[in-house]
């Protein structure tokens, strides 16, 4: 059951491949379809699990890919039904088909110690998630801005030219999802430390005990943070957008990756709950 | 029943002589009336355009059609026929379709999938239509082409990429600014080229023109005609940093801005990208000023190479267009056909209720015994017998598409139920029955 998703992810990224190589209109139809079809399935086995466990599965790393690959989902389709813009897909929803093979793999759901037992834990871990997800966004529309950009300057008017939207819509879309990103990783980062406080000075639990500005999970996040209120600020202020904007989100979001990947499964002492 | 096309095109005709021949000038609706009043043929629709002026027939006899037509068209234009007919090309059949296909699809235009043409060959059919001078062939065909234009264009990507130079510095504007609504162009001089390229910014509602020339009274005479603001010449430098679009089209030889002048007046606004169109020869522009991270600067050979690559393009998809267009002819050809076989449907059935009703006639003093439900009755078996007794026969005359064998039918059928040999005004006294076959015959037909 819990490999549906996976599948349809799988069929929606072959069919947005489609799509962008042969500008298949019908293609494009069918890989939104089969998109919204992966997403809702999901949205179902995160609610069977939600159910079976008694709370949402997102504790462990596993679990929290998941949700984020559904988040990302719902985010990518609210955006391409928001700009009518299809040519995107290919180049996200693959990441999200690899992404989803994690907790696929994996499967059971990680159980919540008592000390996770909070309100605040569940906001704290969807707010970053869904920033993450704004992120990964941002991220696919900063590359293909850069790739129209360099055959606009190359005066080579090929493959992208003729399937990307206009360079100021990339780069809106992209100020707009590093924006929405930014408030919710805010969000998330303030309510986990706001926990934090609460259940640090009694807690027994090794991991709450790690959890400082010293764990790589918890550095690194707020490295993160740091590169995207600067491209906040260099856009406001210095004046950056287009191709200088795209290129830090994309580094920006590098940094996301692997602070949930590698960092999330084998250096973070703090937050290895699975 | 015979498709019949006259017309001359850009192919065929000069353009002065084009000129005369344009059916816009006296008006089509006028001559799609006197086509009906002095030829023979039953259906007619116009299609004139800058490029073509045709007319598209059902008639009886083609090569009648041709001479009444010919001659029609010479004197409706006034050209004397001897200049005319060398210029005029004919089509018979399959090749009517197949050159209105093309022509939907934009094949047969000056400039190859040219979108313009679709929506003329639209009206033309609807006036026609309008006014009854279309019926089931042509009827069937212009819907046919609109579809079959439609798909071949967007198949085989034909209308893609612009093929003018000014277009395709407004599509390059639209790459990079999305909609060019509440843009600031600056025209630098005012000749020929940049008043086309204003004009066609103009009509991308772009907020505001500003033109400036070495001629002040010529700087203020096109911004008045393209709805712009003069700019002093000395202010072109320090104008650019407010613009997203330069258009620089004189005809001075030197550069009028330099790296420096785009270097200045950019350093305030930093990433805001800024489009700069060169179309002046020599350049107006120095072309070191497109190294500049947020510049694009694209000068007339730019524009040029990006319009032949389009052309090319559009060359290279011509022989998959030409394919489905074939495919798409073959299906008409297939409906067309299958209509030879209606007459002979009309005749059948005609033929069967007449010995029906002879029957009941006949038995008449027999049945006027029976009750008004009983006799009711009696009619309605009888006719549902003739109808299930026809219904296979019917279904397989329809569905023979080859001629020869719907020809083949329709003797053997004639010869054994005798249709020929009914009397013709026979035929007349039920035009209700043999329309109502006829309808749903079409009916069946419709994909």
């Amino acid at each position: 059951m819990s490999a549906i998703p996976l599948l349809l992810y799988v069929a929606a990224s072959a069919a947005y491949a489609v799509h962008f190589g042969r500008r298949s209109d019908l293609a494009g139809r069918c890989a939104t379809l089969v998109l919204a079809a992966a997403a809702l399935t999901h949205v179902f086995v995160i609610g069977m699990q939600t159910m079976e466990s008694g709370h949402l599965p997102v504790v462990g790393t596993s679990g929290a890919i998941s949700g984020f690959v559904v988040l990302l989902a719902l985010a990518y389709l609210y955006t391409e039904m928001m700009t009518s813009e299809r040519s995107m897909g290919v180049f996200i929803v693959p990441a999200m088909a690899v992404l989803q093979a994690i907790p696929t793999a994996t499967n059971a759901v990680a159980s919540r110690p008592p000390v996770l037992e909070s309100q605040w834990l569940a906001v704290h871990v969807l707010s970053l998630l869904f920033a993450y997800a704004s992120f990964a966004l941002a991220c696919v529309v900063g590359v293909t801005y850069v790739l129209l950009f360099k055959e606009l300057k190359a005066k080579h008017l090929g493959f992208f030219y003729s399937r990307l939207p206009s360079l100021r819509v990339l780069d809106v879309m992209n100020g707009r999802a590093v924006a929405i990103g930014w408030l919710f990783l805010t969000l998330g980062l303030v309510v986990g430390a706001i926990w934090l406080a609460q259940v640090q000075p009694g807690a027994v639990d090794p991991r709450v005990q790690a959890m400082s500005l010293f764990d790589p999970k918890i550095s690194v996040v707020l490295l993160i943070w740091l590169v995207y209120t600067f491209e906040l600020y260099a856009r406001r202020s210095l004046g950056w957008s287009g191709r200088r904007a795209a290129l830090l989100s994309a580094v920006g979001f590098t940094i996301v990756l692997l602070n949930f990947v590698p960092i999330g499964y084998f250096a973070t002492r703090s937050h290895n709950f699975y | 029943m015979n498709l019949f096309l006259l017309g001359a095109s850009h192919h065929s005709a000069p353009i002065d002589l084009r000129e005369r021949i344009d059916f816009t000038r006296r008006g089509v609706p006028e001559a799609l009336g006197e086509i009906g009043r002095r030829t023979a043929v039953h259906e007619a629709v116009v299609l004139s355009t800058c490029n073509r002026s045709e007319i598209y027939t059902v008639c009886d006899n083609p090569r009648h059609a041709g001479q009444t037509l010919t001659a029609f068209m010479s004197g409706f234009h006034d050209v004397p026929e001897s200049e005319l007919a060398p210029h005029l090309y004919a089509r018979h059949d399959a090749d009517v379709v197949r050159h209105l296909f093309r022509v939907a699809a934009g094949l047969d235009s000056l400039v190859v999938g040219e979108p313009q043409i679709l929506g003329q060959v639209k009206d033309a059919f609807t006036d026609a239509a309008r006014q009854g001078h279309t019926g089931t062939v042509l009827n069937r065909l212009f819907p046919w082409s609109f579809t079959a234009g439609k798909r071949v264009r967007t198949a085989t990507g034909l209308g893609e990429g612009a093929v003018s130079v000014s277009y395709a510095a407004i599509a390059l504007a639209r790459k990079i600014f999305g909609k060019l609504e509440n843009l600031h162009v600056l025209l630098v001089g005012a000749g020929e080229m940049a008043e086309l390229t204003a004009t066609h910014l103009r009509a991308q509602q772009v907020r505001e023109i500003g033109v400036a020339n070495r001629t002040s009274s010529h700087a203020e005479a096109l911004a008045g005609r393209v709805g712009g603001t003069a700019v002093p010449w000395e202010r072109v430098a320090n104008e650019l940093g407010a613009c997203d679009i330069v258009v620089a089209a004189t005809g001075s030889a030197s550069p009028i801005i330099t790296r420096a002048d785009v270097d200045a007046a950019l350093r305030p606004r930093l990433d805001r990208p800024l489009f700069i169109i060169d179309i002046g020869v020599p350049r107006d522009v120095d072309p070191a000023a497109g190294d500049i991270e947020q510049v694009f600067l694209y000068n007339i050979d730019d524009l040029r190479s990006i319009v032949q690559e389009n052309l090319a393009r559009r060359q290279s998809r011509l022989d998959r267009a030409e394919l489905m267009i074939d495919d798409e002819v073959n299906r008409f050809m297939a409906w067309l056909r299958s209509r030879a076989a209606v007459p002979t449907v009309i005749a059948l059935r005609e033929r069967f209720e007449a010995v029906r009703q002879a029957e009941l006639a006949r038995l008449q003093p027999k049945l006027a015994g029976l009750s008004p439900a009983a006799r009711a009755r009696v009619e309605e078996v009888t006719r549902l017998l003739v109808e299930k007794l026809l219904s296979s026969p019917t279904e397989r005359l329809k569905a023979t598409a080859d001629e020869e064998d719907v020809a083949a039918y329709a003797e053997m059928l004639n010869h054994l139920f005798k249709l020929s040999e009914r009397p013709q005004d026979d035929r007349e006294t039920e035009p209700e029955a043999a329309a109502e076959a006829l309808a749903a015959f079409s009916r069946d037909r419709t994909r």
